[in-house]
C-alpha cells in the first residue's frame, strides 16, 4: 500500500474520492483538515489550499468541497477502525495515531468530569497530520552527543515548531542501530504523546532503530522508572519534558547510569535557567550537551551546540538539516 | 415376497433414518447456539476488558474456534482490515448472509445475528456492553428453548420417522 492509499483510506468516501483524483504530492502534504459545514482543506509545503469535488487544489475558497458532518462521522468510523470505544483515552487526550504514524487532531465537545476530560462526543473537526520523518537529519549532531564511545547526556532546547521531535527520533535511531563506525546502544523511549515512534498496536510507524524499546502512550516520569527496571537501557529519551515529576525522574535517570536523551521548550539556555528545577540541574552540569534549534528559513535549523558550561561548540551554517 | 419385504424394510430404515437425521439436526443446531455463545462471550471479553477494536477483536476469536462460525468472525475481520469504505452494519450483514446457508440458524436467529451487528462499535463500552448483553440474552432464550425440547423432539423425530416408515410399508403391502 502506498503513502496516498494508506492516508486516504481512513476518509470517508466521498472526500476519498475527491483526495484520489488530486493531484497533491502526499509525500509534501503536511496536514488534512475537516471541519463540519467548512470547505475542505489541504496544507502543502506550508501553504493552504482548498480541494474542489473534482480534486483540483485552489488557494481560492470558493468552488471547494464543503465537508458534511455526516462525512465527519463516516471518517470517525473509519479512524477508530468502527470502535471509538476502544480509542477512548485517545478521545480524552484529543488525538489518535493511525496506520502509518499519521496522527488524527479531534475537536467538537468535551465532557468533563471534575477537572478531568471524561470523553468527546459531536466531534465535529479532524486534523490529519501526516508523519515525516526526516532520515539523516541528526547526522550533524551525532559527532557531538558521543564521546570517548559514549553517549552524553543531551538537552535539545527549542520552541514549537522548530523540529526538536523530529531531531531527536533520528538521533534515537541513529544511536541505536549505531551509524559511522559508532556501535549500537540499547534506547528506551518513554513516548507519552505518540510523536517519536508513532506506534499503531503498539508497533512503531516510524524507524527508531533496531535496539529501541517504546513505552507508548505513558507518562513520562513514570514511564522512565519503569524502563530502568524492566528493559535496563544504556539510553532513555523523552520528548517535551516540562514538569517537575519529568525533571525529577530525569535526575534520577542520570544518576543510575544511563544516559538521558530529552527535548524541552525554551529558545535558549538562558531561558532554561529561569525555570526553577532545570536552572538547578543547569548549575550542577547534569546535561553535557544543549543543542539550541532556531527557526530561520525552514523548521530543524540547529543554532548552537554547547558542553555542560554553556560554552559554544559549533556554529549555525554548518548544522542546518532538511535541505 | 422377499421383494416385497426387502422394499418394506428399506422404506423404514429410510425413513428411520430420516427421523434420526432431523433429530441430530436439532442437536447440531443446539451446539451451534451453545458455540455462538461462548464466541459471543469471548468477543465481550475482548471488548469490554481488552479495548480490542472490533476487527482484532473478531479475529481473536474466529481463530480460536473452528467451523462456519470461526469463518465468519474471520472474514469479517478481513473485511475490516481492507477499509474499503463500508460501514460495519454493512460487512457483518454481508458476511451473516454469504454463509447462513452453512449455519444450522432459523431464520429468526439469522435476523438476530445480522441485527447484533447493527449497534456493535456504536459509542462507548458501555452501548457494547448493552449490545453484547442483549444479543447474548436473545441467545439464552433459543438455547433454553431448544435445551427443554431436545429430549423430546429427539424421540419425536425419531419415532415418527420409524412409524411414518412402518406406515409407508404397510400402505404399500
Amino acid at each position: 500500500m502506498d503513502r496516498k492509499d494508506e492516508i486516504i483510506r481512513i476518509f470517508a468516501k466521498e472526500i476519498r474520492r475527491i483526495l484520489e483524483q488530486s493531484d497533491a504530492d502526499f509525500n509534501e502534504v503536511q496536514e488534512i483538515r475537516l471541519r463540519a459545514e467548512a470547505p475542505l482543506l489541504l496544507i502543502c509545503r506550508d501553504r493552504e489550499y482548498g480541494v474542489t469535488p473534482a480534486g483540483i487544489l485552489k488557494e481560492e475558497i470558493r468552488g471547494v468541497h464543503m465537508v458534511t458532518r455526516e462525512e465527519i462521522r463516516e471518517t470517525m468510523e473509519y479512524i477508530s477502525r468502527y470502535s471509538l470505544y476502544a480509542f477512548e483515552e485517545e478521545l480524552r487526550r484529543g488525538f489518535i495515531t493511525v496506520q502509518g504514524g499519521h496522527r488524527v487532531g479531534l475537536a467538537g465537545k468535551t465532557v468533563a468530569e471534575d477537572e478531568n476530560i471524561r470523553t468527546m462526543k459531536y466531534i465535529s473537526f479532524i486534523n490529519v497530520r501526516l508523519s515525516h520523518q526526516v532520515l539523516g537529519c541528526g547526522d550533524s549532531v551525532m559527532p557531538y552527543i558521543w564521546e570517548d564511545g559514549q553517549v552524553l547526556h543531551s538537552l535539545i532546547i527549542s520552541p514549537p515548531g522548530c523540529g526538536k521531535t523530529t531531531l531527536l527520533r533520528d538521533l534515537i535511531r541513529q544511536l541505536s542501530t549505531g551509524s559511522r563506525g559508532r556501535r549500537g546502544v540499547t534506547v528506551g523511549v518513554v513516548d507519552e504523546r505518540s510523536e517519536l515512534g508513532a506506534c499503531y498496536q503498539g508497533v512503531p510507524q516510524n524507524d527508531l532503530g533496531i535496539r529501541t524499546d517504546v513505552l507508548d502512550c505513558c507518562p513520562k516520569a513514570r514511564g522512565m522508572m519503569m524502563l530502568i527496571r524492566t528493559m535496563s537501557p544504556q539510553v532513555i529519551a523523552v520528548d517535551e519534558a516540562g514538569s517537575r515529576q519529568d525533571l525529577e525522574a530525569m535526575e534520577y535517570v542520570m544518576s543510575c547510569g544511563c544516559k538521558l536523551m530529552a527535548t524541552v521548550h525554551g529558545s535558549d539556555l538562558e531561558d532554561l535557567r529561569r525555570k526553577p528545577v532545570l536552572q538547578d540541574m543547569i548549575q550542577r552540569k547534569m546535561f553535557e550537551r544543549y543543542i539550541v534549534l532556531g527557526r530561520r528559513d525552514r523548521p530543524g535549523w540547529v543554532d548552537q551546540i554547547l558542553d555542560s558550561g554553556g560554552r559554544r561548540l559549533y556554529g549555525p551554517e554548518r548544522m542546518a538539516y532538511g535541505a | 415376497m422377499v421383494l416385497k419385504l426387502t422394499g418394506s424394510l428399506l422404506v423404514t430404515c429410510s425413513c428411520g433414518a430420516l427421523g434420526l437425521w432431523k433429530a441430530a439436526q436439532w442437536k447440531e443446531h443446539l451446539k451451534m447456539m451453545e458455540q455462538l455463545k461462548k464466541m459471543v462471550l469471548m468477543l465481550k471479553r475482548e471488548i469490554l476488558y481488552g479495548h480490542t477494536p472490533l476487527g482484532e477483536a473478531f479475529g481473536q476469536v474466529g481463530r480460536r474456534t473452528e467451523g462456519v462460525l470461526g469463518e465468519l468472525f474471520r472474514g469479517t475481520e478481513e473485511r475490516i482490515g481492507r477499509g474499503q469504505g463500508e460501514l460495519f452494519a454493512v460487512i457483518w450483514q454481508e458476511e451473516v448472509e454469504n454463509r447462513k446457508k452453512d449455519m444450522f440458524l432459523s431464520d429468526r436467529e439469522i435476523r438476530e445475528l445480522c441485527a447484533f451487528g447493527e449497534h456493535l462499535g456504536y459509542l462507548d463500552l458501555e452501548m457494547q456492553e448493552h449490545t453484547i448483553a442483549l444479543y447474548l440474552e436473545q441467545l439464552d432464550m433459543s438455547i433454553g428453548f431448544y435445551r427443554e425440547h431436545e429430549r423430546e423432539q429427539s424421540r419425536l423425530y425419531t419415532s415418527l420417522g420409524i412409524m411414518g416408515g412402518l406406515f409407508l410399508s404397510i400402505m404399500m403391502c
